[in-house]
């Protein structure tokens, strides 16, 4: 413990020298632009991403993620496991050293108390906390002593690292919130637009949905940090426009989520005033394949799930799905639709690299006859149209997906690509707010499913795989009975994968748990069931002169504004 | 006039409750859910109770006294206390509060006013001065080549909307040449001359935008005018009586000319509020336009509510001033 | 003829007002209407020269050019000898007070938005340096001169009656001391009641201030009752011009004739005997007058000649003046 406590002070001296040159405040100005304006700096009040970002520059969690979804320490000096006692052996509690000496941007010392009031803060029942989520199954958060913080959780929690971790759950100041519990807390707007925090910056101006503009901590721990002396985070407008403010007429030094056509995007980074950077977390563009029959002569009974009974007449059929997959040319939907923030994927889990899975790479190159051998071999055979049947059943498939020009085309290019292996695809698109929109009166929802095959992007937020793993469980199947809420999207249900669920809920050591998500993640992926088409990365574009920029896609992108500074 | 002011302020009370209780109506009977944009990460049941803590679980007749008594009695109470200082009970009243911001749907609109006036405003200052004297050459000397382009640049202001001709300028000035910025920084100060060019430079590519629309609409309303007079046998009298050429035109015809194109430009007014919504969308001026479109997109009914309450208000209000305006302009209304 | 021959204090040769004609999408010129063509006549100090004829043959415009309220194509028209038509701008304005038109319609001829006092003290302050009280007073003159009680000065325009506005139009023309008028169907507009009082005004204003008068009017009776001399106008020329009671005893030119048969006869056992000349047919377009005789596609007299070549302006005598034809033969 100590040779480690001293090892990390050595490490951060020599940080510290490393950047012994910069002063803070040295560097002037830095001007962000997200197209979308926060409307306020507590995240806890607002889920969006523009929120949670925009105060992650104020306030901070014990922990974050860095670019390549490892967790890292942050307000404290290790991070708790099993193995150096910080997190209990029945798993069932976790406790977090802080680091000594910080204090908040007011000058008072940060201690375990403000992390008690956090969690009571954000599960107070009539606050309405939106990112009360990551609070589940905490039962009590302790303040030990001022630096020590107890976290007790009800059941074994494998995966302790979610209350007060990434941007989305920070610690703020109870000094500041404790008027401002439950009901209260949205009439707080001062606390609200001005937190204080613990992090580089200082709010001095907060405009809702315009601009914030902060200044540097006088108080922050590091006393060279940040380079920048004060911020100018602009908001409004729309992606294109932020990216050209950045790559065409330099106007500001970042520009946050530039979701616009690769080939504008690559046109505009051609300038060369600034670099286009794309960091790849979960996010996957993916085919469902329906596991029941949506046939519209079933009535009530319509893609409803029935143990087996009801299945999807040739879906269900592993050859099929696989010769599906195996006719796609994901290299082709990457260069149309997606450019660099697109990579081609044969996993449904992605990444983090210790949870993802080698063994199905095969399907990252096309392959046509390979694909008709496996529909020969399984009796399909192509009928007087071309189109594959088999005792009478026909291979057509109604491919739905929600209304956007991205997947548009790429619904064109599969069907294109099917139609070479003897598969007719019907294409459907629904407008995405009623495609996401959840209502169960709607039978155009993706949660009802009625059609043969279905397109979207999911992902998980955080970089435990955990829950978004127990999506696939039986139990999550959404059907009439649950309002047709559930994750299952395809009725997917494998009791040996449900096991591997549960196993995966008591086992604490990560490399275990690396294995245990690979092979659910192969299970998913023999079953074809799920067929990945595209890993989706978040995109961003920065000034050239702007240094250390850390382009993340597993917390806030500005999770390590410290550290940026202006190249001369 | 004072009793025709009064009467019709006294009519303009129950025709704004009626237009509050329809705006509440219809937002609430639009869908629409404020935790709609949250990332698909957010369960359901904390979207429930964010639902929740926003009131929305109260049925519809409550929510909308609640939001009368916050808009009629709590702000206009909270105004006076602000501006006298004083404590009027004990100060402690629910303001109208706007969803996404959880902060006071009045301060954000006051917040805003200023970049929202300086640039609108100000393009509506701008094209009333290019319209007026356009309209009145055109019409003087009508079928000029003069008033050949005038009507070849009015039909492209028209014509061409604002997020095109925006784009254009920006592509030219900002990206091309470099001379003007494309983002509106709402947190500039003016304290000095360079910095008050610095403004300027910031605000003349929208103030332009938008003068180009509305300079198009008023110098056509303005040629039309000024020909229906120029027509007029009193300005033949008024060359009769030898009058110079500039004051037959300037003080006969212009004047008279005016009396529409003013009840125009009055009426116009309540629009200068309401922002440009897509303009400010372009230039990031993010004024009440900018903050209506978040609004609706976000559903945060308190604040769209506000907003939309307001701009009612302001036509109403309007309206009255264009008609008294009338009535001040020519002699021969009279409101008794 | 008198041994001292009155003095000429309007002289118009040879007046021309033509308008161009565009049309299309270039709006090229394509023809041109000849409103006034070719007009010669003069107006004696203190006479009052009736000009008459049907609506449209050209009269209005006739006295419009005159007072260079237009600009004439071609022609001379000298006031006191003085050529008018070259002069331009600001020279122009110094000759406007010497001549003023009262309009045919004295709603529209005021300016709504000016008062009866600035509508008559506007050419005042336009042309004369006078103090705030002696203005007031010139007003005030004015006003009891055509009969307008004073306290009406601060009033506007609409909340007089035809006749009493017809009196401001007035007054404003008087304004500057005007020696000749140009008097555009002022009575036209009215009630025939206030018809009446409004030419005994016009009488009365000419005797005290010794005014010469152009009347224009298509009322034969009226321009009896009030002219010296008549000219009748047909399709942008005069056909005949002559003292008062030469022309309507013996008029020589058969429009003329045509025109007086026209006239309701207050005599019941006149009008019976009378033979009356009905005129066939509309007033040809002015852009596009018959060749010859710009009558001959009306008379009922026409004659071979008078659709080849155009009669001569010719003095039959006594002032008579007519241009026709048949009067040629004789």
């Amino acid at each position: 413990m100590r040779v480690k406590h001293l090892l990390s002070g050595a490490c951060a001296a020599a940080m510290l020298a490393g950047a012994a040159y910069a002063e803070r405040g040295a560097d002037g100005q830095l001007n962000i632009i997200y197209w979308q304006a926060p409307s306020t700096m507590n995240p806890y009040l607002s889920g969006g991403t523009k929120e949670v970002e925009a105060a992650s520059m104020v306030v901070e969690p014990l922990a974050s993620y860095d670019e390549n979804g490892n967790i890292v320490p942050r307000l404290v000096d290790e991070l708790p496991t099993v193995d150096n006692g910080g997190v209990s052996a029945d798993l069932k509690s976790i406790i977090w050293v802080l680091k000594e000496g910080i204090l908040w941007s007011d000058g008072s010392p940060l201690t375990a108390a403000d992390a008690v009031f956090t969690w009571e803060y954000c599960t107070h029942p009539e606050g309405g906390c939106a990112q009360s989520s990551y609070f589940d199954g905490v039962t009590s958060v302790e303040a030990v002593d001022d630096r020590t913080i107890k976290i007790n959780f009800a059941d074994p929690k494998p995966y302790p690292y979610t209350a007060l971790v990434g941007a989305e759950s920070p610690i703020i100041q109870k000094a500041q919130f404790q008027d401002c519990m439950g009901a209260k807390a949205p009439e707080c707007t001062d606390q609200n637009f001005g937190p204080i925090g613990t992090g580089p910056f200082v709010v001095t101006e907060f405009k809702a949905n315009d601009v914030i503009s902060l200044e540097a901590n006088s108080n922050y721990r590091d006393a060279n940090k940040p380079a920048f002396g004060s911020v100018l985070f602009k908001g409004g407008g729309d992606a294109a426009a932020a990216a050209r403010s950045v790559l065409e007429t330099s106007e500001f030094d970042y520009a946050w989520n530039l979701q616009i056509e690769p080939e504008v995007l690559t046109q505009m980074e051609a300038q060369g005033k600034g670099k286009v950077v794309v960091s790849f977390q979960t996010s996957v563009e993916r085919l469902h394949l329906n596991q029941t029959n949506p046939d519209p002569s079933l009535g009530d009974m319509r893609a409803v799930y029935a143990e087996g009974e009801n299945a999807h007449p040739f879906l269900t059929d592993p050859a099929v799905g696989k010769a599906m997959s195996m006719a796609i040319d994901r290299d082709i939907l990457v260069e149309a639709g997606y450019g660099k923030t697109g990579q081609v994927t044969c996993n449904v889990l992605p990444a983090p690299e210790i949870y993802a899975s080698t063994a199905n790479d095969a399907c990252k190159t096309q392959d046509i006859e390979g694909a008709k051998a496996v529909l020969d071999a399984a009796g399909w055979v192509p009928g007087s149209d071309g189109v594959r049947e088999k005792d009478g059943v026909r291979l057509s498939v109604l491919y739905q997906t929600s209304t956007n020009s991205v997947r548009q085309g790429t619904q064109a290019l599969v069907k294109q690509m099917w139609a070479e292996i003897g598969i007719e695809a019907e294409l459907r698109n629904i407008d995405a707010s009623v495609f996401f929109g959840g209502d169960p009166s709607s039978p155009d929802t993706f949660q009802k499913f009625y059609a043969d095959v279905e397109m979207y992007t999911n992902n998980f937020s955080g970089a435990d795989p955990e829950a978004y793993m127990a999506n696939w469980r039986c139990s999550e199947i959404p059907t009439p009975d649950t309002q047709w809420q559930g994750s299952n999207i395809q009725r997917f249900c494998n009791p040996a994968y449900d096991a591997l669920v549960d196993e995966m809920s008591q086992t604490a050591d990560l490399n275990e748990r690396g294995r245990l998500a690979k092979e659910m993640n192969d299970m998913l992926m023999e079953s074809y069931s799920i067929i990945p088409l595209v890993h989706r990365g978040g995109t961003s574009a920065h000034a050239n002169s702007l240094g250390g920029v850390k382009m993340t896609d597993w917390d806030s992108e500005l999770w390590n504004i410290a550290d940026w500074h202006r190249i001369k | 006039m004072l009793n025709y002011t009064i009467r019709r302020l006294m009519f303009a009370i129950p025709t704004l409750f009626v237009i509050s209780f329809i705006i509440f109506a219809i937002l609430d009977l639009s869908p629409g859910d404020p935790t709609g944009n949250l990332p698909l990460t957010i369960p359901p049941d904390v979207r429930e109770k964010i639902r929740e803590s926003l009131g929305l679980g109260q049925p519809f007749p409550i929510r909308y006294l609640k939001w009368c008594q916050q808009f009629f009695v709590n702000e206009p109470l909270n105004l006076i206390e602000n501006w006298t200082g004083w404590t009027i009970g004990d100060g402690e009243r629910l303001r109208v509060t706007s969803w996404s911001t959880r902060s006071p749907v009045v301060d954000l609109i006051a917040e805003r006013m200023p970049q929202t006036l300086w640039v609108v405003g100000m393009s509506y200052v701008v094209a009333i001065l290019i319209a007026i004297p356009i309209g009145v050459i055109s019409a003087y000397r009508q079928y000029s080549l003069f008033d050949q382009i005038g009507t070849f640049v009015s039909m492209v202001g028209f014509s061409v909307p604002t997020f095109f001709t925006g784009l254009i300028l920006i592509v030219v000035f900002s990206v091309n040449l470099g001379w003007l910025p494309s983002v509106y920084d709402t947190t500039h100060k003016v304290t000095d001359w360079s910095s008050f060019w610095v403004q300027v430079r910031q605000m003349a590519m929208p103030t332009m935008v938008l003068a180009l629309a509305t300079t198009a609409q008023l110098s056509r309303f303005m040629r039309a005018s000024m020909l229906d007079n120029l027509n007029q046998d009193y300005v033949r009298t008024a060359r009769a009586k030898g009058l110079r050429e500039r004051s037959v035109v300037l003080i006969h015809v212009l004047r008279n000319s005016m009396i529409p194109v003013v009840t125009v430009i009055a009426l116009g007014v309540p629009a200068i509020f309401g922002g440009a919504i897509i303009t400010e969308q372009i230039f990031k001026v993010n004024g009440l336009g900018a903050l209506l479109i978040i609004g609706i997109q976000g559903a945060d009914i308190p604040l769209v509510q506000t907003l939309t309450f307001l701009f009612a208000v302001l036509i109403v209000f309007f309206n009255l001033i264009a008609d008294l305006l009338y009535g001040i302009l020519d002699p021969r209304i009279r409101y008794d | 003829m008198l041994d001292e021959a009155p003095k000429i204090l309007v002289s118009v040769r040879g007046l021309k007002m033509h308008f161009a004609i565009h049309k299309g999408l270039l709006r090229r010129q394509v023809g041109t209407v000849k409103a006034v063509d070719d007009v010669s006549f003069d107006i004696y100090e203190g006479e009052t020269l009736g000009l008459v004829g049907e609506s449209g043959c050209g009269k209005s415009t006739a006295g419009r050019s005159i007072l260079r309220l237009y600009d004439p194509t071609d022609g001379v028209v000298e006031l006191e000898g003085q050529d008018i038509v070259p002069v331009t701008g600001e020279r122009l304005r110094d000759l406007r007070p010497a001549m003023q038109m009262i309009f045919q319609d004295p709603q529209a001829c005021l300016n709504p938005r000016m008062t009866v006092g600035s509508i008559i003290a506007e050419p005042l302050d336009e042309h004369l340096k006078l103090s705030r009280t002696e203005r007031r007073n010139r007003v005030n003159e004015l006003m009891d001169a055509v009969g307008l009680n004073r306290d009406f000065a601060n009033r506007y325009p609409h909340e007089f009656s035809g006749g009493q506005r017809q009196r401001i139009g007035i007054a404003r023309a008087l304004a500057l001391n005007p020696k000749f008028i140009v008097c555009d169907e002022p009575i036209a507009a009215l009630d025939v009641s206030i018809q009446a009082q409004v030419v005994n005004l016009l009488e009365d204003l000419q005797r005290k201030f010794g005014l010469t008068y152009l009347f224009i009017s298509h009322d034969l009776s009226m321009v009896r009752h009030l002219a010296t001399r008549v000219a009748v106008m047909y399709l942008g020329k005069i056909v005949e011009l002559a003292p008062r009671d030469a022309l309507y005893s013996a008029p020589m030119h058969p429009y003329t004739q045509a025109l007086l048969s026209a006239v309701p006869d207050p005599d019941p056992n006149a009008a019976e005997r009378k033979e009356r000349i009905i005129l066939e047919g509309d007033v040809p377009s002015p852009a596009n007058p018959p060749e010859g005789c710009n009558f001959c596609t009306r008379c009922a007299q026409v004659m071979d000649i008078c659709r080849k070549i155009e009669p001569e302006w010719r003095d039959h005598g006594n002032g008579h003046y007519a241009a026709c034809h048949r009067l040629g033969e004789a």
